[in-house]
């Protein structure tokens, strides 16, 4: 049975604990009595998932069994989750591929001829064919792409269909081939609280008319955190959008979450607890470590995008968006929820090599900023687990590097549109429009490998609500120069960033860790 | 490249060795210890200690060793008994305490019909910790465990001892005092005695501190000691517990008054409502010689000016009621 999350409190006993930091990890002794937050450990996966995903398909939740759905001359729709989620990628056969089989073999049965499968990546870049072909599998692949496997383009002016407006006047637009099918069946991955359920169909297939009612300042601000829907405004907005769409449009939904098995045997002991590595653990800390330390960058982020992980299916559950979401919710929370006694001065998080928007790419500055201060800092329901005004210090070295085919806009954010400000409302006010309509950054979006013009505002966006609750931001071994344009400071050591923290929180600030990944969500009371 | 390798390895290294054993074992941290139920032990039984057969060996070894030894160690002067002449029991004995002379004393000093039928309350967690002491304690002074703290308290044997027609003596404070006055009683016996309608016996014990105080287990010395009986308190029809408590600590009041006020003076002083509980001086002269209008000093609790006064040997010469 999995031992369930806790909170540390460090000790003389207490070992150094591990930091991640981009492509790379270090040790760290903590100050004595500072918090470390550690998830449940990872629940054991279903054994047969593929009898799970029989099972949900025959009896599917407030809907008929979606056999019965399928008939012959029908228009179905296939949407999967793009390669942002999960992270890291999914050892395979994936999960949506073990789905998408199940359904097509359904859909084959009863003689569906007009089946098209639509990645839903929303302003995320197109996944590129073997991409897809890693995610649906080589049969689903061979059978449909590229005619009808495609990529969901938010800016293909035809293809997109306005399903109506909300009471709250927020327009509904997404993929004119799914809104006008007879079913869409859609598959996700609920890696986070924040995933599937509402936001599903009316972000993965939306446009940027429709996105930007909820990707925006106000709404992020208003959201604490993004991973608590019930205090997310942000899930507000997708409510109110999967109302109008589920009186509009016939969604099938399939739903999935993994367990907290993120990395593979030989890098076992970053599963684990410290105090629990055996020697083996420790020897291949050690030997893992020291070859990564040694090999070139560029071969570095290579073999770390190679890394897939070995996840257990913790749940598969399918029908009505709004009656299956809540039991995926249950899931999620299961792994990864513990609670916290109250918020401390200091937040510590080590990030990972690798968050959505850099799969097979480069964490850039911006999305640095995207994943420690929208992310990790929003790991939390009730309160952050730092105060108001107390201080977050993030380990990574924030290098001054872009994926020049991937993320074109950041390149042009980052250059021109920080060195003027780091205010997101006069980010969003002065510079929004610009980025999202910018017809090269679109020409790059439809037809290269390039992330939305937009994008790169709403990673900054994302970050609005930390931005506007802490006091300062310290990254420990951060690029000085790059961490300077984000309005941020950069540390060598963890003893240097406690002191430079010290004119926010005083000399004896209290202290917590949030050790991630594998993902905690902090439940702070 | 060498020393790059090697550098890093060391330092890595040297972490990695920080909390660790030889083997590379890391002691599990204080919180991430998996939550244990501890399971109390169960009751040191008693039962045993009041069986004819234990009784007669206690009888032998109250007459033929605790009291001789108690009375070469000290110097008792026993006063009241003719307060109990007419007792048979049960009736609960109420008794200040700073001292282990306290309970041989008053064991040493009732009537033999009394001590024959006489059990002793005694802290569970001090007496009854380690089985053999638990043992002695039993077989020697018929204690049985009373559970000072804690919220799972267990029930208390003293109910059925008194049902059982057994004497108790019982020192309401609790502990014995640090600095040789008393501190604020329980109200256990009052409402044992109210339940029960048993009488109860105010009991006062001076000079013991001085004699063997806390954290001294024996200290021969001839010290000159009064064990002093009070009438007894019966409790009055619907009287209740804090009532009684409140005539409990009234009479131990005068009985310690005795010696400084006489028996008569310190009748008068109760009947003016002049007495409190023996707490000790709060406040004495600056010094000696201060005149008593002078300036006075405020004693904090455990001041070594409390435990001075306290310890001040008992005058030579007795007061005769």
């Amino acid at each position: 049975m999995s031992r369930p999350g806790f909170v540390l409190e460090v000790d003389e006993r207490t070992p150094a604990l591990l930091m991640h930091e981009g492509e790379g990890f270090r040790l760290e002794k903590l100050p004595l009595g500072s918090r470390v937050i550690y998830p449940p450990e990872s629940l054991p996966g279903i054994r047969d998932v593929d009898e799970a995903i029989r099972q949900a398909l025959a009896a599917p939740i407030g809907r008929p069994p979606l056999e019965e759905l399928l008939y012959a001359g029908m228009r179905l729709t296939i949407v999967f989750d793009d390669l942002s989620i999960p992270l890291p990628p999914m050892q395979t056969p994936d999960v949506r591929q073990r789905i998408i089989e199940q359904v097509l073999e359904l859909a084959a049965g009863k003689g569906v001829d007009d089946v098209e499968l639509i990645a839903g990546n929303a302003l995320h870049r197109r996944m590129t064919p073997a991409e897809l072909k890693r995610t649906v599998g080589d049969r689903v692949y061979r059978s449909f792409f590229p005619d009808h496997l495609k990529n969901h383009d938010a800016e293909d002016r035809e293809n997109l269909l306005e399903i109506g407006h909300t009471r709250h006047g927020e327009v509904v637009e997404i993929n004119r081939r799914a809104a006008e099918s007879d079913l869409i069946v859609y598959v996700n991955v609920n890696l986070t609280a924040m995933s599937g359920g509402p936001k599903s169909v009316s972000v993965g297939l939306a446009s940027y008319r429709s996105l930007k009612h909820h990707h925006n300042v106000h709404t992020l601000r208003n959201s604490k955190s993004f991973n608590d829907p019930p205090n997310s405004a942000m899930h507000h907005s997708y409510n109110r959008m999967a109302e109008l769409l589920a009186s509009n449009v016939n969604i099938f939904q399939i739903e999935t979450t993994v367990n907290n098995n993120l990395f593979p045997k030989q890098l076992d002991f970053l599963n684990k607890r410290e105090w629990e590595w055996n020697l083996k653990d420790q020897a291949s800390f050690l030997a893992v470590k020291r070859a990564n330390d040694l090999v070139p960058p560029a071969k570095r982020r290579q073999i770390w995008h190679k890394t897939a992980a070995p996840y257990g299916i913790t749940g598969v559950h399918a029908g009505d968006p709004a009656e299956v979401h809540p039991i995926t919710m249950k899931n999620v929370l299961r792994q990864q929820l513990t609670e916290v006694n109250g918020p401390s001065d200091i937040g510590i998080w080590g990030l990972p090599y690798i968050c959505p928007y850099n799969v097979n790419s480069i964490m850039n500055p911006i999305l640095v900023m995207s994943l420690s201060l929208g992310y990790f800092f929003n790991l939390y329901r009730n309160q952050p687990i730092v105060r108001p005004g107390g201080v977050a210090i993030i380990y990574h070295p924030v290098q001054n590097e872009f994926h020049s085919v991937h993320h074109p806009s950041y390149i042009d954010f980052f250059e021109e549109v920080l060195a003027e400000t780091t205010d997101p409302v006069a980010i969003e006010t002065k510079f929004e429009e610009q980025f999202a309509t910018d017809p090269w950054y679109i020409h790059l979006y439809r037809n290269s490998y390039a992330y939305h013009g937009v994008h790169p505002l709403y990673m900054w966006y994302w970050g609005a609500h930390a931005l506007e609750h802490l006091g300062d931001v310290i990254f420990v071994g951060g690029d000085r120069k790059t961490t300077a344009r984000m309005g941020f400071r950069s540390a060598s050591t963890l003893n240097d960033a406690l002191e430079m923290a010290r004119e926010r929180v005083g000399s004896s600030p209290t202290i917590t860790y949030q050790h991630t990944p594998p993902l905690s969500m902090a439940d702070v009371r | 490249m060498k020393r790059r390798w090697f550098g890093g390895l060391r330092s890595d290294w040297q972490l990695l060795r920080q909390s660790r054993d030889i083997q590379g074992r890391a002691r599990t941290p204080r919180t991430a210890q998996p939550h244990e139920i501890v399971t109390r032990p169960s009751p040191f039984g008693t039962n045993w200690a009041r069986t004819p057969v234990v009784q007669a060996a206690r009888q032998v070894i109250q007459t033929g060793l605790l009291k001789p030894v108690t009375w070469n160690t000290v110097k008792p002067d026993v006063e009241g008994l003719d307060h109990l002449d007419n007792l048979d029991g049960p009736v609960v004995f109420v008794a200040n305490h700073s001292s282990h002379l306290d309970a041989p004393l008053i064991i040493g000093s009732v009537p033999t019909r009394l001590r024959r039928r006489l059990a002793v309350g005694a802290a569970a967690d001090y007496f009854f910790d380690k089985k053999w002491a638990a043992v002695i304690t039993a077989v020697v002074f018929n204690a049985f465990p009373i559970e000072r703290r804690g919220s799972d308290r267990r029930r208390s044997l003293a109910p059925q001892l008194l049902a059982d027609g057994w004497s108790l003596l019982l020192f309401p404070e609790g502990t014995r005092s640090e600095d040789g006055w008393m501190t604020p009683p329980r109200l256990g016996p009052a409402h044992l005695c109210v339940q029960r309608r048993v009488p109860m016996v105010p009991v006062v014990l001076r000079g013991t501190f001085a004699a063997m105080p806390r954290d001294v287990n024996w200290r021969p010395g001839q010290h000159r000691v009064v064990v002093r009986y009070g009438k007894p308190i019966h409790p009055e029809p619907n009287e209740g517990a804090r009532a009684l408590h409140a005539r409990m600590m009234s009479a131990l009041a005068r009985l310690w008054a005795e010696d400084e006020l006489g028996w008569y003076g310190s009748l008068r002083a109760q009947a003016k409502g002049e007495l409190s509980l023996p707490t000790g001086p709060l406040e004495i002269a600056s010094t000696d010689s201060a005149p008593a209008e002078g300036p006075r000093a405020v004693v904090p609790n455990g001041s070594w000016r409390r435990v001075w006064e306290a310890s001040r040997p008992m005058p030579p010469t007795r007061k005769k009621r």
